[in-house]
């Protein structure tokens, strides 16, 4: 089961790589913003399989809830910056 | 006019939705800092993000009415004065400064769970005063200082001559 959960990561991990490319390359900021979001969620996904990996998944499942909110708020005060400053 | 009262509607009804769930998750974060990943500050953080989502959400005015910048300095002042109250109580007691065993005979306990205990007050402390200074930071930042009229003695009692909006 462990081999598959690395794969899984492995896997993820080139997905983000992917989202990288439109975070860079992005033409406005809000694609910037949505693919960091997108990094986000698999960041957080790959952090709750590491914890099955090492066993104590209790531990990890903490760090992605406090991720999530992480991501959540970025998004929104990003969000809530540019809706005051204008489009870039 | 719709569209004032309906651009936020989305946001405003997933934050209230999450802002209790975040707080009480920030609390278990505060009171389980010794077994997994938390402590004082994350906590206080975490309870910062929930107060910083209604100030997102719904505008400055409902966040500085749940918690002004006078009630965030005092409540600091309030967190770090329980570090300091359960140290200077150890070290009158007779041992150390924050010597957590001499809380034993105070609360009637066995000395590693006065220990423990102690360990909890202090954290309840550390996250009550991170949350409000950076509750400040937020509002210094990010706020518009409209309602600072006493921060000179002398204008107190007349108005500011820009600030009727």
């Amino acid at each position: 089961m462990k081999s598959f959960f690395l794969n899984i990561d492995i896997f993820l991990c080139l997905l983000i790589f992917c989202c990288l490319y439109r975070a860079l390359r992005g033409p406005t900021v809000f694609d910037r913003m949505i693919a960091v979001g997108a990094i986000g969620t698999k960041t957080l996904i790959i952090l709750v399989l590491i914890g099955f990996i090492f066993g104590r998944v209790d531990m990890f499942i903490d760090i992605s809830i406090v991720y999530a909110l992480l991501n959540f708020l970025g998004t929104l005060a990003a969000a809530k910056y540019f809706e005051g400053k204008g489009e870039f | 006019m719709l569209t004032r009262v309906y651009d936020n509607l989305i946001v405003q009804t997933v934050c209230r939705v999450m802002i209790p769930f975040i707080q009480i998750y920030a609390l278990y974060v505060i009171a389980h800092g010794h077994y997994s990943p938390g402590g004082g500050f994350q906590g206080g953080v975490i309870l910062t993000a929930a107060l910083a989502l209604i100030f997102l959400a719904y505008g400055q005015e409902p966040a500085a009415r749940r918690m002004n910048r006078r009630q965030a300095s005092m409540l600091c002042a309030a967190g770090v004065a329980i570090y300091a109250g359960i140290g200077l109580y150890c070290l009158l007691a007779g041992g150390n400064f924050l010597d957590y065993s001499m809380l034993a005979p105070l609360l009637h306990v066995s000395v590693p769970r006065a220990r423990s205990l102690g360990i909890l007050g202090v954290e309840v402390g550390v996250g009550l005063a991170v949350m409000t200074a950076m509750y400040s930071i937020i509002l210094d930042i990010a706020g518009n200082h409209e309602d600072e009229s006493d921060s000179d003695p002398e204008s107190c009692s007349t108005p500011k001559p820009g600030s009727i909006s």
